[in-house]
């Protein structure tokens, strides 16, 4: 099972806020209701005091309604948090979603994961798995081609779970990449795919029995091409999980072929192809 | 139907079955021990002990046969630990036992308790479920957590099986040679007593139970089964599962429904369906207030302990026992031992 960043130290730093703030927070439960039940007071305003999403922002103002984060409330395994993210809003004719940023706030790099897309990416949404380090905010903010903006937030509350050290060998990293795409496509409506690929996704900043830091090790890039077509890309940072996971969407034309690469930053890489049929 | 979807189903037939096989044999290991280990010989009566010792064999051959029939693994099983506390472990067992004799009866068992209409259930559970999550992820896990990692025991293997095959044993005889001297041994004992082969409510019922054990590892492991989005291999267990159906009926809009809280729903459900059906449906409620102060007290014990211990009587004694992981082994001991300082000694709590 994957570990969450820097393990031995979170624990334990952990275990000093938590016991301060223990009996505080049996106090504090009472508020907790009515923050979960109204939607309105968790879709804040968490990328404003973001930096790193404000400057995808820039100068524009975003919207809030269109965009959805989906994420559970409270999660007992950091390490893997599902989360979807999609964009409803209906847009102007020929305009399409461009990209979707995902933020973590409280993460040691706020930057999760970009994912671009394009008009053969069919429905704008996207799964994926990601690390989080604690309760905090998790911002996305999406561009369409045209320039229109949207953020959002979440609010996910972290706590510590068995995270039993399992020892497990480390399987090889971009091994066994693993692709489902639908049986057939009905032209240019979007079919959903589903990629996989085993790799350890270290950190960098989390350190080894022998208490050296782990040097860091993670896929950066992930793109699929349908006929030498850009389709959809990802850049991923180190808070998406190991053995990266995601779920997108194609909306191909006409049958093709589709490839998909993943690269890490070791500079190699792993390729698997797929055929697109439309019926 | 997605995969998710069919675990969460085949949770809510399995705790169905669970709550009305309970209900109409009323399975129980802590029945079981103190009728066993009654102060006097005519008070004793094994048939209780006898049934959960079959229900342990079904679970431990069917599971071994499932894994030798499909291509399911139970090495992600919880039970599986590499390494254990040497503290948490037995002594998590130990509060488990004790907290089972004081609430008279386990998680599973007051769940089907509630279903027939006993409130003092209401109380252990709603106790259990508070303190198995104060205990996990509450105020007690930073605690848990730094004894946890403070008195580890590396383990020789994760099972048995793993241990036998360092000692130079083939894989498969490795697995089957302690299944099968484990199961034969306990339904050996079981059925070598005239009143319990005489006795088709306890050993049907132990049958029953037994066999949704490898009932649960199907759901999970096989229906379950998606590399992309796995679900969490699990069988029956009902402590984190109790203290997780508190927290979904607060939550569910922001977490996913999974395959505890449907069981635990299930059992419920199906225990109250059969009291109805069987006209046997009665309110009862407490005498006195040391029934309540015990009500609390035994269901804190069982929240904390069993969170400690990984399990709890069928979460550690069934499906545990069933992976064959020594984890397993010490945590059964340790609930034993709790059970039986419950029962009689110095620590005895009179039986009401």
């Amino acid at each position: 099972m994957p570990h969450s960043f820097r393990h031995m130290t979170l624990s334990r730093r952990r275990l000093l806020r938590s016991s301060a703030g223990g009996l505080l927070g049996l106090g504090l439960l009472g508020a907790v209701p009515s923050l979960l039940f109204s939607p309105a007071a968790l879709a804040g305003d968490a990328w404003q005091r973001l930096e790193a999403a404000q400057q995808v922002i820039g100068d524009a103002t975003p919207e809030s309604d269109g965009l959805t984060l989906d994420l559970p409330h409270v999660s007992e395994d950091g390490s893997a948090v599902a989360l979807t993210v999609g964009v409803e809003a209906s847009l102007d004719d020929g305009d399409y979603v461009e990209s979707i940023h995902l933020f973590a706030a409280g993460n040691p790099n706020p930057e999760v994961a970009v994912f671009h897309l394009t008009p053969l990416a069919g429905k704008p949404e996207v799964s994926t798995r990601v690390r989080l380090n604690e309760t905090q905010q998790v911002v996305a903010v999406a561009r369409s081609a045209e320039g229109k903006v949207w953020a959002t937030s979440r609010e996910v509350r972290i706590t510590v779970s068995g995270c039993l050290m399992r020892g497990d060998d480390v399987p090889e990293a971009l091994s066994n990449p693993r692709v489902s795409v639908p049986g057939s496509f009905t032209a240019g409506q979007p079919g959903e795919i589903r990629t996989l690929i085993t790799h350890p996704m270290e950190t960098g900043l989390r350190e080894g029995d022998d208490g050296e830091t782990l040097p860091r090790h993670i896929i950066e890039r992930f793109k699929v091409s349908v006929d030498g077509d850009t389709a959809f890309e990802a850049e991923l940072h180190q808070s998406v999980s190991a053995n990266p996971y995601l779920r997108f969407h194609l909306a191909p034309e006409r049958s093709g072929e589709a490839v998909f690469e993943w690269h890490d930053d070791t500079g190699e890489s792993a390729r698997e192809t797929s055929q697109l049929n439309v019926s | 139907m997605t995969h998710t979807a069919m675990v969460a189903w085949s949770g809510l037939l399995l705790g169905l079955l669970f709550g009305a096989t309970g209900r109409l044999s009323g399975f129980c290991l802590m029945r079981g021990l103190t009728n066993a280990w009654a102060p006097t010989p005519e008070q004793r009566d094994g048939r209780k002990l006898r049934a959960f010792a079959v229900a342990m064999a079904v679970a431990l051959l069917g599971s071994q046969l499932l894994v030798s029939v499909t291509a399911l693994s139970l090495n992600d099983a919880l039970y599986r630990t590499a390494s254990l506390s040497w503290l948490l472990v037995p002594l998590g067992g130990m509060l488990f036992g004790y907290g089972m004799v004081m609430a008279n009866g386990c998680g599973a068992r007051s769940l089907v308790l509630l279903g027939s209409g006993n409130l003092r259930s209401f109380v252990v559970l709603v106790c259990l479920g508070i303190a198995a999550y104060m205990t996990l992820s509450g105020v007690l896990a930073p605690l848990r957590v730094w004894l946890e990692g403070a008195t580890t025991l590396a383990l020789p293997a994760r099972d048995l099986p793993g241990w036998l095959m360092q000692a130079g044993l083939g894989a498969n005889l490795a697995r089957w040679l302690p299944s099968l001297l484990l199961a034969g041994g306990l339904l050996a004992w079981a059925l070598s007593s005239r009143a319990f082969r005489a006795s088709p409510r306890d050993w049907l019922g132990g049958l029953v139970i037994g066999a949704l054990i490898p009932g649960g590892w199907y759901a999970t492991g096989v229906l379950g089964f998606d590399d992309f989005e796995p679900v969490r291999l699990a069988s029956l267990t009902f402590i984190a599962p109790i203290g997780e159906s508190l927290q979904y009926l607060m939550l569910s809009t922001g977490t996913r429904l999974g395959f505890g809280v449907t069981v635990v729903t299930g059992v419920l459900a199906g225990s109250l369906i059969t009291s109805l059906a069987t006209r046997g449906f009665a309110w009862q409620g407490f005498p006195d207030h040391t029934r309540i102060l015990r009500s609390i007290g035994g269901g804190a014990l069982m929240g904390i302990g069993g969170v400690l211990a990984l399990g709890c009587s069928i979460g550690q004694g069934l499906s545990g026992i069933s992976t064959l992981a020594l984890t397993s082994f010490v945590a059964l001991a340790g609930i034993a031992v709790g059970a039986g300082l419950g029962i009689r000694g110095p620590l005895a709590l009179s039986k009401v």
